[in-house]
C-alpha cells in the first residue's frame, strides 16, 4: 500500500497545510479581537454622545432637541446621527430615519435610510422624562469596512501562503528526488553486475553526500570481503590440491603394493596426509569462525600479562632446547575484553613462527606494554626476516615466504594471528627489518 | 566399560561402535536424541559418546536433561564445528568432556577411559599415589621413595594430570587442555619438551622411568609402578 504522506513532498505539504491551518486560527482570533474593540469604541462613543446631549438640554427633551437641531446645523458629526421622539413615536427633533426602539439600550444592529438607502447602525436609545426617547446612532459603515479589509488581507497572505508551502513541497520533492535517483542509479547498476560503481558526490558536503560517502565505504568494504573470499577459494583449490594429489598418490600405492608392510606403510602415509588435510580444514574454519566475529558474544576481561606470561613460560624449554633464546618483557596487570583462549592462540602462533623458521641462536623478544590509548603487544626476532615486498601478503591464507616453503605449515598461522588481533578490535602489522616481528595494538 | 553412542551419523557411528567393540567395550548405539535419553535414564552405563547436534532432542538438550535428572553418568560431548564458544557452552551444560571432528579413534579412545575412571571433583583425595610416588596436592610437594623432587608449576600440574589417571593415556590434545588449557594444538613441542624435563627430574638417581611412552597415542604412569 503506498501512503502518500510518507513520500518527501507529502511530508513538507502535510507540514505547510499545518502551518496554514494555525495561521487561520490565528487569523480568525485576531478578525474577533479587533472587530469587539472597533463596537466597544463605536459604543463608548454614542454614550459619550448620549450624555452629552442630555447634558446640554439640562434633563428637557426641548433643550435635548435644540441640541440635536444645533449639531446638525453644524453638521460636524457626520457619522453620528440622531432622533428624539415622543411618547407617540412622533420624531420631535433629528434626521435619523429609523425606528427608536421601545426599550432603552443598545441595540446593536438598528436598520435606517439615508435618501432611501437601507444602512446599518449602532444605536444607543435613552428614556428622557414625559415618555421621550432619544437614540443616538452610529453608521457601522467603519467598521464593516475594517472587517472587509481585514478578511481580504488574510485570505490573501493565506492563500500566498498554501501556494508557498505546494511549491516548497514539491521543489524539495523533486531535488530528494533527484539525489535518491543517484544513489538509485548506483544500486541498480551494482545489482547489474557492475560492481565497481559507486555513489557519485556533489562535494557539497551535506546530508546526502554524507549518506554516500558511507554507501561508498560500504561498498568497498564489501568489495574487499568478496575480493578476498575469491583469493582465498582460488587459494584453497591451489593449496590444497598438493597434498590431495599426494593423498591420491598413497592409496594408489597401496592398492598396487603386493607385499603387505609396503601396502601397509602406504596406507599410513595416506592416512597422514588426510590428517593434514583435515587439520589445514580445521584451521580455515577456526579462521573464518573468528573472522566473523562470533567470538565476540563471550568475551570477558582477561589479564593479558598473565596470558602472556604463561604462554612464554610454556614455550621457555622447547626455545631453549632448539637453541633459542627467548627474552620477555611484560607490564603486570594489563586487561582488556577478549577470549583467553583466542589470546593464547595468537600468541602461541607467533612463537611457533619464531620457532620454525629461525636459526639456532635467534633471540626472540615478547613485549607487552601499555600505550596512551590502549595494549601494545610486539613478538620480534633477530632472525633473517622476511624482505618488504613479501611482508605485506603474511597476513593472507596461505601466504608463505618463499624461504620457508621447505619448512611444514600452511601459511595459515598468521592468517589466524591477524583475524584474532581484529577480533579483539586491535590492528596487526609486521615490524620493519631487521628481523622478523609481528605488532600488535590493542 | 558399558558405553552409549548417541550419534545420527551413521558412519561416525559405525566407527566409534567398531573401535570400542574391538577394545572389549559393550556398546549401546542410537541415533535419536530422545532415544539417547531414555537409554540413558534406563542406566547401566559407564559412559556415554553424545554428538551436539542431533534429530528430535539436540546433545546438549540431553545432557541437560540428564543432568537435571540427577543422573552423572560420564558423558563426552562430540561436535562438528570448531566451536569456539560451544565448547564452553557444552562443558557448562554438564558434558565431562568435549571433542571436536574429525577426531582420531585413539583420541576418543583415551578421553573415554579417562572419564570413565575420573573420580568426581568432590572427592578427590588431597594425595594422588602412583608406585612408589606421592603427590600432594595441598601443600604441592612431591616425593619418590620418600625423596623430596623439586617441580616447576607446570611440571607439577603435569604430573598431577598424570597420576590423577594412573595407567590410562593422556594424549597429547588433554594434556594440552588440562595442563595448559589450549583448545588448539601448537606446532612447537611444548608437552614434549615437558615431559621430558619432568623425567629428568623424577629420574635421578632412580633405575626406572614411570611415565611411559605410548607411541602414536600419548603418555601414561605406571599404576603400582
Amino acid at each position: 500500500m503506498k501512503r502518500w504522506w510518507r513520500g518527501t513532498f507529502g511530508l513538507v505539504a502535510a507540514v505547510a497545510l499545518g502551518f496554514a491551518l494555525a495561521t487561520l486560527v490565528i487569523g480568525a482570533v485576531a478578525f474577533e479581537t479587533t472587530h469587539e474593540a472597533l463596537e466597544l469604541q463605536l459604543d463608548h462613543r454614542i454614550a459619550i454622545e448620549t450624555q452629552a446631549l442630555i447634558d446640554e438640554g439640562q434633563d428637557g427633551h426641548e433643550g435635548v432637541a435644540a441640541a440635536i437641531r444645533r449639531r446638525e446645523a453644524a453638521s460636524s458629526t457626520a457619522s453620528l446621527g440622531y432622533r428624539l421622539v415622543d411618547a407617540q413615536d412622533r420624531p420631535v427633533a433629528g434626521s435619523l430615519d429609523t425606528t427608536v426602539p421601545l426599550k432603552p439600550g443598545y441595540v446593536e444592529l438598528l436598520p435606517y435610510k439615508v435618501n432611501g438607502e437601507e444602512r446599518i447602525a449602532q444605536s444607543l436609545t435613552t428614556a428622557l422624562p414625559g415618555g421621550y426617547r432619544l437614540l443616538v446612532g452610529a453608521d457601522r459603515a467603519a467598521i464593516d469596512e475594517m472587517d472587509n479589509r481585514f478578511i481580504l488581507l488574510f485570505l490573501g497572505a493565506f492563500g500566498t501562503m498554501l501556494l508557498l508551502g505546494i511549491g516548497a513541497a514539491w521543489l524539495v520533492g523533486i531535488v530528494t528526488r533527484r539525489r535518491l535517483a543517484r544513489i538509485d542509479h548506483t544500486a541498480a547498476a551494482i545489482i547489474a553486475g557492475d560492481l565497481s560503481r559507486r555513489v557519485p558526490l556533489t562535494g557539497s558536503g551535506d546530508e546526502f553526500d554524507s549518506v554516500a560517502t558511507t554507501l561508498n565505504r560500504m561498498l568497498d568494504r564489501i568489495a574487499g570481503l568478496m575480493e578476498n573470499l575469491r583469493q582465498v577459494s582460488s587459494d584453497v583449490a591451489h593449496d590444497l590440491r598438493t597434498p590431495l594429489t599426494r593423498l591420491q598418490n598413497r592409496l594408489d600405492e597401496a592398492l598396487r603394493a603386493l607385499n603387505p608392510e609396503l601396502q601397509r606403510e602406504a596406507i599410513e602415509a595416506a592416512a597422514s596426509e588426510a590428517g593434514e588435510l583435515l587439520e589445514v580444514f580445521s584451521a580455515l574454519l577456526r579462521i573464518a569462525e573468528v573472522e566473523g566475529m562470533a567470538a565476540r558474544a563471550h568475551f570477558q576481561t582477561v589479564d593479558l600479562s598473565a596470558v602472556v606470561t604463561d604462554v612464554a613460560e610454556a614455550f621457555r624449554p622447547s626455545m631453549e632446547s632448539s637453541g633459542h633464546q627467548l627474552l620477555t618483557s611484560v607490564k603486570p596487570g594489563l586487561t582488556m575484553p577478549g577470549d583467553r583462549r583466542l589470546l593464547q592462540q595468537m600468541l602461541t602462533n607467533l612463537l611457533d613462527n619464531a620457532a620454525q623458521h629461525t636459526p639456532r641462536g635467534t633471540t626472540v623478544r615478547i613485549a607487552l606494554a601499555s600505550t596512551h590509548d590502549g595494549i601494545s603487544l610486539a613478538v620480534t626476532d633477530n632472525g633473517p626476516g622476511v624482505s618488504e615486498d613479501e611482508a605485506p601478503e603474511l597476513f593472507n591464507r596461505f601466504a608463505r615466504v618463499d624461504r620457508s616453503r621447505s619448512t611444514p605449515g600452511h601459511g595459515l598461522g598468521l592468517a589466524m594471528v591477524a583475524a584474532i588481533v581484529a577480533a579483539h578490535s586491535g590492528r596487526a602489522t609486521i615490524a620493519p627489518r631487521p628481523g622478523f616481528g609481528v605488532h600488535a595494538e590493542f | 566399560m558399558r558405553i552409549l553412542i548417541v550419534e545420527d551419523d551413521a558412519d561416525t557411528n559405525q566407527f566409534i561402535a567398531r573401535g570400542l567393540a574391538e577394545l572389549g567395550h559393550q556398546v549401546v548405539t542410537t541415533a535419536d536424541g530422545r532415544d539417547g535419553l531414555f537409554h540413558a535414564t534406563d542406566g547401566g552405563f559407564d559412559a556415554m559418546v553424545v554428538d551436539r547436534m542431533l534429530p528430535g532432542l539436540d546433545g546438549l538438550a540431553l545432557v541437560k536433561a540428564l543432568r537435571a535428572a540427577g543422573n552423572t553418568t560420564p558423558v563426552l560431548m562430540l561436535t562438528a564445528v570448531s566451536g569456539i564458544a560451544d565448547r564452553v557452552e557444552g562443558l557448562e551444560g554438564g558434558a565431562d568432556d568435549y571433542l571436536i571432528k574429525p577426531f582420531a579413534f585413539s583420541e576418543l579412545a583415551a578421553r573415554l577411559h579417562a572419564l570413565g575412571r575420573r573420580p568426581s571433583t568432590a572427592a578427590e583425595p588431597a594425595r594422588l599415589i602412583a608406585g612408589d610416588i606421592v603427590l600432594d596436592l595441598h601443600r604441592r610437594t612431591v616425593t619418590r621413595e620418600g625423596r623430596k623432587i623439586a617441580l616447576q608449576p607446570r611440571e607439577f600440574t603435569l604430573l598431577a594430570e598424570l597420576m590423577r589417571h594412573p595407567g590410562r593415556i593422556m594424549t597429547r590434545t588433554m594434556l594440552l587442555e588440562r595442563v595448559w588449557d589450549f583448545d588448539f594444538d601448537p606446532k612447537t613441542n611444548i608437552v614434549e619438551t615437558h615431559l621430558s624435563r619432568l623425567r629428568s627430574k623424577l629420574n635421578a638417581g632412580f633405575d626406572s622411568d614411570p611415565i611411559e611412552t605410548v607411541r602414536g597415542a600419548g603418555y601414561l604412569i605406571k599404576d603400582g609402578g
